[in-house]
């Protein structure tokens, strides 16, 4: 660092200008400026949804923009697909890698543009240009090596060298640590300091603040679709940058005191569940009518922690207490049946049901208490559904009315009368409000207070600030698939939850 | 639906609350695109009746009643009694069939082996009756119970190991017609005949008993019977569920595995019934044959409405699709012409019917 020029002008290779980009319902860029210099390691930040991945894709062509310009080389362009920013020199490399594992290494970095000998394709010359592009960067991969024998790491490697081979002017990072060993992060990053060397300009997103300061030379930030600032990484500390990210107002009203009596029996212990690479060593407790907050980062694990203590996917180890007594819970079957609710993140796929009526969705986890004999006692079950569709106010003409032409919001109760049927004492509300318009929202964080009131124990997983600090009695922090701390409610500020959900990678 | 027992009439016109055939679908997606055109065809179908029994089925019921006059008009002595239980011959042990077919497609699996698992069905109890002397009615719970083993076979490699429908389906129709051919040492097996001295021919009195159609009512029973399972009991609930979406059904804590399986068992025990009917009907059986018998079957599904993507499916449309099938079958050799030709109207069919349903769905996307 220090090497960069700041002030030569000429130097910018790309600067995007007042970009607006909306969605239905959504203002997801709303006049965002980002300007990137030759040779220079530019990082973007901000929270979940903060737009940095919407910007990203307008540059690349996936998005069109609403408005605003973009300008490169000195020339305004817009680029219609990927293909197009590619040929013009801007590359992104993913986290999710784009690459077919069967082919060998020299053969995913010119897919779609091999060399041809006539009609055959001339894989020697492939994997000639493929050791000159390695030697260039100081890889030591080999071109002919199947691509999923590689690590994580060397994939990415390769997929740098795939970005050079296309001669990238621009190259954007999407969290590339977030898969790769610390020796991995560390040959990463001397590539990059190559490349900055070449006077390439490299956009560099991620949420792990030591890497930052390592790594870039400028941070920009962003903040609900919104251009915060730009700093100079050598001159700002990691507080400047947090409170960049997190300083909005928070509108609806925090909760300030914990609804919980100090001596409310525990309902739940988790103890040192184990559950692959996103859920490490992860231990909490709940309580009785509590809104226990899981906060953190895209990634950080919160989901994987749900559904293995649910059952839904496999745990390595961890132990599990329903009110003292310890529980086997293997499959959904089981956490059922000891009474935990799950509503998941992406309703459509894991929550409803979609092509059934409120009917058959509300009775799904309860189905055998509906039963008379051998038949569905279908005029108990409607009364039931009834009983939840007017309990919940579910805006519907009839319980006959088949999911798919609920709003969001009416969805997410159907879902919730899935569990209330089924009478558990302990739900887990995983991003309850996503994709749910303001009003409907209102109306679940409601529910959820109501729910707790009356004695049931919820998980909240948010990505959300303002949900967290507003519904949460308690709120643990996760980070890269730990736990990363526990805040009271009385003591929580975004501040603080950020700096945990972002700690420093040691 | 009140009541289990649905009235035989309203089976036949496929009444099921939650099950919506094609016609319909496309419908509805349509008038949510378009509000002002179809209008008036929106409005009969919002009559409660059309409603119940399902706009789709109604229109498919039009289509066999006209197939008939045109055949009838076509060809000389087409409408006579002798035709019509020549037609229901065909309809009982294909029924049986597709219904089966039914319950597995509505898991959105597939099963390719029905057809040639009745055969073996057939071969095996035929051959055991011939040349170990078993009473009639134990080869007949043989051949059911041989359809049962398949089924569980091929539903526990479905559900329990995860092995695609398709290929398990397409290596036990292998097994089946090998197995056959195995077991009566690529015999043909014929079963006895009606006036049998030793009174092993009664078995025939179940699909016709002095001219009376003695199959059509137990084939009536069965639909019945098979509607109520579908749209009343938890197997039928959760078929269909998890047809549309396994998942979420899986995180409501229901053991989905146990449930995708006993479609396949169903399914097996009615091809191990279609068996008995085909027998009934025809006593020859041929080893190493019944594929045929597959594309009729799923064809008689999706024209009923039964989506090939799971989640949606009508008994009583199924019970249409296959007197359209057997009517088909029973013009095309009154016209002389060969079956090959009726092969090639079934394939357009499943492909003419899946891609509507198809592309239905993607409008509606």
């Amino acid at each position: 660092m220090g090497d960069v020029n700041l002030n030569k002008a000429d130097d910018v290779i790309l600067t995007m200008k007042g970009i607006d980009k909306s969605f239905p319902g959504v203002h997801a860029l709303d006049h965002v400026d980002l300007e990137l210099r030759r040779g220079e390691v530019h990082a973007l930040m901000g929270e979940n949804g903060a737009g940095k991945s919407t910007l990203m894709k307008v540059l690349t062509g996936i998005y069109t923009k609403d408005s605003g310009s973009i300008w490169y080389e000195g020339r305004e362009v817009e680029f219609h697909n990927t293909h197009e920013a590619q040929e013009a020199g801007i590359v992104i490399v993913h986290q999710e890698l784009n690459m077919v594992g069967d082919l060998t290494v020299a053969q995913n970095i010119f897919i779609g543009r091999e060399f041809k000998k006539g009609i055959m394709i001339d894989d020697k010359k492939m994997i000639r240009e493929s050791r000159k592009l390695f030697d260039e960067l100081k890889i030591d991969i080999d071109p002919k090596a199947k691509m999923s024998d590689l690590t994580v790491g060397k994939q990415q490697m390769c997929e740098i060298a795939k970005a050079i081979s296309h001669k990238a002017k621009v190259i954007i990072f999407d969290e590339p640590s977030a898969a790769l060993t610390e020796k991995e992060i560390e040959d990463l990053f001397s590539i990059i300091r190559d490349l900055r060397a070449q006077n390439l300009g490299i956009i560099y997103i991620s949420h792990r603040m030591d890497e930052i300061k390592v790594i870039t030379d400028r941070v920009t930030v962003m903040r609900d679709g919104a251009y915060v600032g730009t700093l100079i990484t050598d001159q700002c500390t990691k507080e400047d940058i947090i409170n960049m990210m997190v300083g909005r107002v928070i509108y609806e009203d925090p909760k300030t005191k914990s609804a919980v009596p100090a001596d409310a029996p525990v309902v739940l212990k988790v103890e040192h569940l184990n559950a692959g690479k996103m859920v490490q060593d992860v231990s909490f407790e709940l309580h009785k009518g509590e809104i226990l907050g899981f906060s953190g980062l895209m990634g950080a694990g919160r989901t994987e922690t749900a559904r293995a203590l649910f059952g839904a996917d496999p745990k390595q180890s961890g132990d599990i207490y329903i009110n003292g007594e310890k529980v086997e819970i293997n499959s959904p079957e089981d956490a059922v049946k000891h009474g935990i609710g799950y509503l998941s993140e992406d309703r459509k796929r894991f929550g409803i049901v979609v092509q059934k009526s409120i009917t058959e969705n509300s009775t799904l986890a309860t189905l055998d208490q509906y039963m008379s004999g051998m038949f569905i006692n279908k005029a108990e079950e409607r009364k039931i559904t009834e009983r939840y569709i007017d309990e919940l106010s579910t805006k519907t003409p009839g319980p006959d009315q088949l999911v798919v032409n609920l709003s969001g919001g009416n969805q997410q109760k159907v879902v919730i009368a899935k569990w209330l049927v089924r009478n558990c004492d302990i739900l887990i509300f995983d991003e309850p409000t996503r994709g749910i318009d303001v009003g409907a929202k209102n109306e679940i964080y409601k529910l959820m207070n109501r729910l707790a009131a009356e004695g049931k124990s919820i998980i909240m997983i948010s990505s959300e600030m303002t949900e967290i600090l507003r519904m949460s009695d308690r709120i643990v922090i996760m980070c890269e698939g730990r736990k990363t701390g526990e805040i009271r409610i009385e003591e929580a500020t975004q501040e603080a939850i950020m700096d945990k959900a972002t700690r420093d990678i040691k | 639906m009140n009541g289990n027992v649905g009235a035989l009439l309203c089976c036949f016109s496929g009444v099921d609350g939650t099950s919506r055939g094609f016609f319909e679908r496309k419908q509805s997606a349509k008038s949510n695109l378009d509000p002002v055109g179809g209008k008036k065809l929106e409005k009969i179908k919002q009559n409660p009746i059309i409603k119940k029994l399902g706009f789709n089925r109604i229109i498919l019921f039009l289509i066999l009643l006209l197939m008939y006059a045109v055949f009838s008009s076509v060809v000389k002595g087409f409408a006579s009694m002798d035709r019509i239980l020549s037609i229901l011959n065909y309809v009982y042990f294909l029924g049986f069939l597709a219904l089966g077919v039914t319950f597995v497609i509505a898991t959105g699996g597939i099963d390719f082996s029905i057809g040639p698992v009745m055969f073996c069905c057939a071969l095996m109890a035929g051959y055991t009756l011939n040349n170990y002397g078993m009473p009639v009615i134990l080869c007949i719970l043989m051949s059911i119970l041989i359809g049962f083993l398949f089924g569980m076979f091929n539903g526990y490699l479905v559900a329990f190991v995860g092995v695609p429908p398709f290929i398990v389906s397409m290596a036990s129709m292998n097994i089946a017609k090998g197995l056959g051919s195995v077991f009566t040492k690529t015999q043909s097996v014929s079963w006895p005949q009606a006036a049998d001295e030793a009174g092993k021919g009664w078995y025939r009195n179940l699909v016709k008993y002095n001219g009376i159609p003695t199959g059509l009512i137990l084939f009536a029973i069965a639909v019945v019977i098979l509607f109520i399972v579908m749209n009343n009991t938890q197997a039928g609930r959760y078929i269909l569920c998890l047809g549309s979406n396994k998942e979420a059904v899986r995180l409501s804590g229901v053991n989905v595995k146990k449930w995708q399986m006993s479609a396949y068992v169903i399914c097996g025990l009615l091809v191990g019934i279609a068996a008995v009917f085909f027998v009934g009907a025809y006593t020859t059986v041929q080893p190493g044959l019944g594929d045929t018998y597959n594309n009729e079957a799923i064809a008689s599904c999706v024209m009923g409405g039964t989506s090939m993507v799971g989640g949606l499916a009508s008994i009583g449309g199924t019970v249409i699709g296959v007197f359209v099938i057997s009517l088909l079958q029973e013009g095309i050799m009154a016209l002389r012409m060969t079956k090959e030709v009726q092969m090639i109207i079934t394939g357009l069919i499943v492909i003419i019917f899946v891609y509507a349903d198809v592309s239905a769905r993607r409008r509606k996307n």
